[in-house]
């Protein structure tokens, strides 16, 4: 077993996805890229390799809770190094085309960055502040001005 | 290599732009010195794929994660909420969020009416003018006739509009009876000056391309560059020479971008290098010494309170920090505990990698809950930020620490905070009252983060300004007691907090203190473009 595909039962265990659109990490071919984020924070590949290091090698055979409760007690052991991995794990499942496709798809995202397009602006409704004017001022006027 | 100036600014931000915009003119020779570059907003990250990535890098607010070229250390071991701020030309405002509330008048006086904290020797009215003139520069959209302040000037743009998420949130304060309105906010929703209007993109923090959310740089860079000021960025001030007394400031020391050294006699000096920036530069130079200096450091600790909703708002799109607030407990009432009060204002939000990681407040859970988590937050949530208040309290300080010193032969300053009774007891209160907010509009779920610990981006109060040369570093023009010619221009002057963002306040006081220098100079004053 390489130590790519450690990461990725790592990566699958962290985000499984689901049976229906939400493909699993691992699966799907993040571990490199889940390295080039980690490399994007200080100490962002020494935490990974503190993480890897810490899989027993039993864990390709083990059922999924097995694993999940596994990370777990790595997790509770290796606070900072860990954070550091799910963060790069995050950054490389939601930046990938397919993910932002399956986001799309479930929610109406745009999946588009924000600019040049952005949204519409529609004008403000000032009706809404009706009853605010109604309740009248609120501020606290000071003697000496 | 040596120079001469009759004034020169020390710090690129929004006091320090504001300023040398509003001193500059054909008599005088302004020199503006920026340790930062100038950003290209053109090009902001907002136009790429991984556009959410760059606010963990190159726009990560907090300059400890960021280290990028311009950015030193700051040792923030001893405080829970960590600093956020951005060293460029435009400084902290290339990486707003462009919500522009004004102090209101009480903030100026709460010695006088609730026996806490300091008076200013400045008060509202006398800022008043000083708003509207930055109002215009800046390019502000808003709505006059908030019953929560005093009647303002109109607006130079009509109000950024609520989206269906703070809609919703409008009708639980509605339910409530409890006040909102719409930010003021220092984006155009109309076009000029060859900037856009808003797109309602959403994430201001990463620069706006269309130049439509204001920063300084955008503001004020090209406005000071016509008027005659010579901008100089890369160019980091490390030493200030005083004269034999010590009352006098003859000189200032750079490293400029080559890395050499520079001197730069001048007539009048003024610093506006932010909170911890101003602080840590006088901190440094042993000539100059005030108990007070890097003393009553406020930060406004924030909590914030997120509400999940079940329908799919797509609340990322709009400006991620300026729909609406509620100054509804904003004045002290002393059966709830505390003096003073707080802001409450709506957060929309975010983008679908910044939700996964938390967006303001805990990251989503990783493993078989993941999915799910991700699916009923994102889009769907809309939050509340508790800002309080911040007394003045001399141990909550920025210290230098003479033995680490950064790439500039600088002394790295540390940050040491902690939270108020006051605060917290204002804090707990404002997160029952954010709560029964979103409650009221229709949240099914709501979370809570006691203390945002990346919100250190309000950082006041370092050189506080009084009549007493005593117990204040500064006087009403920002002129520091003892010495003729230095002046501070930015939030290290605050002698309050307000529980609001300073950026329109210390950019007033800025202009004004501005127009006071040309005055004093025998040259007309200061009038809006
Ligand atoms: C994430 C974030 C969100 C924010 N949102 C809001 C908001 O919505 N509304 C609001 O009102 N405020 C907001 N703020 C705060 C706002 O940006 C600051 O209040 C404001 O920019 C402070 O102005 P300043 O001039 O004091 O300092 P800055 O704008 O920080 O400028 C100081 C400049 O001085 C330079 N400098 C420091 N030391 C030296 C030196 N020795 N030599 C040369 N140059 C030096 C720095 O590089 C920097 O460019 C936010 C800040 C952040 C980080």
């Amino acid at each position: 077993m390489t130590t790519d595909d450690l990461l990725s039962i790592l990566l699958d265990t962290l985000l499984p996805g689901d049976e229906a659109l939400w493909p699993a990490a691992g699966q799907h071919g993040l571990a490199q890229k889940t390295r080039d984020m980690a490399a994007l924070a200080p100490g962002g590949l020494e935490a990974l390799e503190t993480v890897l290091k810490a899989l027993p090698s039993t864990l390709p055979d083990e059922s999924r809770d097995i694993r999940e409760q596994t990370l777990r007690e790595i997790e509770a052991a290796e606070p900072d190094a860990f954070d550091k991995v799910v963060t790069a794990a995050y950054n490389a499942y939601y930046t990938d085309p397919d993910i932002r496709d399956v986001i799309a798809t479930l929610t109406g995202y745009e999946n588009r960055p924000p600019q040049p397009r952005g949204y519409d602006l529609p004008a403000f409704d000032e009706s809404l502040l009706d009853q605010v004017k109604a309740r009248g001022p609120i501020w606290r006027p000071v003697p000496d001005e | 290599m040596n120079g001469t100036a009759d004034i020169v600014i020390v710090g690129g931000g929004a006091g320090g732009l504001a300023f040398a915009w509003a001193v500059a003119g054909p008599e005088v020779k302004v020199v503006l010195l920026e340790r930062g570059e100038a950003v290209d907003q053109r090009r902001s990250p907002s136009l790429e794929p991984d556009w959410e990535l760059a606010l963990q890098t190159t726009f990560n607010a907090n300059p400890n994660l960021r280290a990028g070229s311009s950015d030193h250390p700051v040792d923030d071991r001893d405080t829970p909420i960590k600093p956020a701020y951005y060293n460029a030309l435009g400084g902290s405002t290339i990486r707003w969020g462009a919500h522009f509330p004004r102090f209101r008048p009480s903030d100026f006086r709460t010695r006088s009416l609730d026996g806490v904290g300091q008076d200013w020797p400045l008060s509202y009215g006398e800022l008043e003018p000083w708003y509207d003139i930055n109002d215009r520069m800046m390019g502000v959209a808003g709505l006059a006739g908030d019953p929560a302040n005093p009647p303002r000037a109109p607006r130079p743009c009509p109000p950024l509009p609520l989206c269906p998420a703070t809609e919703q949130l409008a009708e639980g304060f509605e339910k409530l009876g409890w006040h909102w309105w719409p930010s003021d906010a220092a984006i155009l929703t109309e076009g000029r000056d060859g900037r856009a209007a808003c797109n309602n993109c959403g994430p201001c923090g990463l620069g706006c391309p269309r130049h439509a959310r204001a920063s300084a740089d955008i503001a004020y860079a090209d406005a000071a560059r016509a008027k005659g000021v010579d901008v100089r960025t890369r160019t980091t001030v490390t030493g200030i020479d005083f004269n034999s007394d010590g009352t006098r400031v003859q000189a200032l020391t750079y490293l400029d971008s080559d890395g050499k050294v520079g001197r730069l006699n001048c007539e009048n000096v003024i610093i506006a290098g932010n909170g911890l920036g101003t602080a840590r530069l006088l901190l440094a130079e042993p000539r100059y010494r005030h108990e007070l200096l890097g003393r009553g450091l406020m930060l406004h600790p924030t909590a914030i309170v997120t509400g999940f909703f079940r329908k799919q708002y797509k609340s990322y799109r709009g400006a991620f920090a300026a729909s609406l607030i509620s100054q509804e407990f904003y004045e002290t009432d002393t059966p709830r505990g505390f003096k003073r009060g707080f802001q409450m204002q709506a957060l929309r939000g975010q983008g679908p990698l910044t939700t996964a990681q938390g967006g303001y407040g805990t990251r989503l859970p990783w493993g078989g809950d993941h999915t799910t988590a991700f699916e009923e937050s994102f889009g769907r949530t809309i939050s509340l930020t508790v800002t309080c208040d911040d007394l003045p309290e001399d141990e909550n300080r920025i210290e230098i620490d003479p033995a680490r010193k950064d790439r500039w032969d600088m002394p790295v300053p540390k940050m040491i905070y902690r939270l108020g009774e006051n605060t917290k007891a204002m804090r707990r209160f404002g997160i029952e009252r954010a709560s029964e907010a979103l409650s009221a509009a229709g949240a099914w779920k709501i979370a809570v983060t006691k203390l945002s610990r990346t919100a250190g981006f309000h950082l006041m109060g370092t050189a506080r300004m009084g009549r007493d040369d005593r117990a204040s570093l500064v006087d009403r023009d920002g002129r520091v007691h003892g010495i003729e010619n230095l002046t501070l221009a930015d939030s290290s002057v605050f002698a309050s907090a307000a529980a609001v963002n300073p950026t329109p306040t210390l950019q007033a006081i800025a202009l004004r203190a501005a127009h006071a220098m040309r005055i004093r100079l025998g040259l007309s004053g200061v009038a809006a473009r």
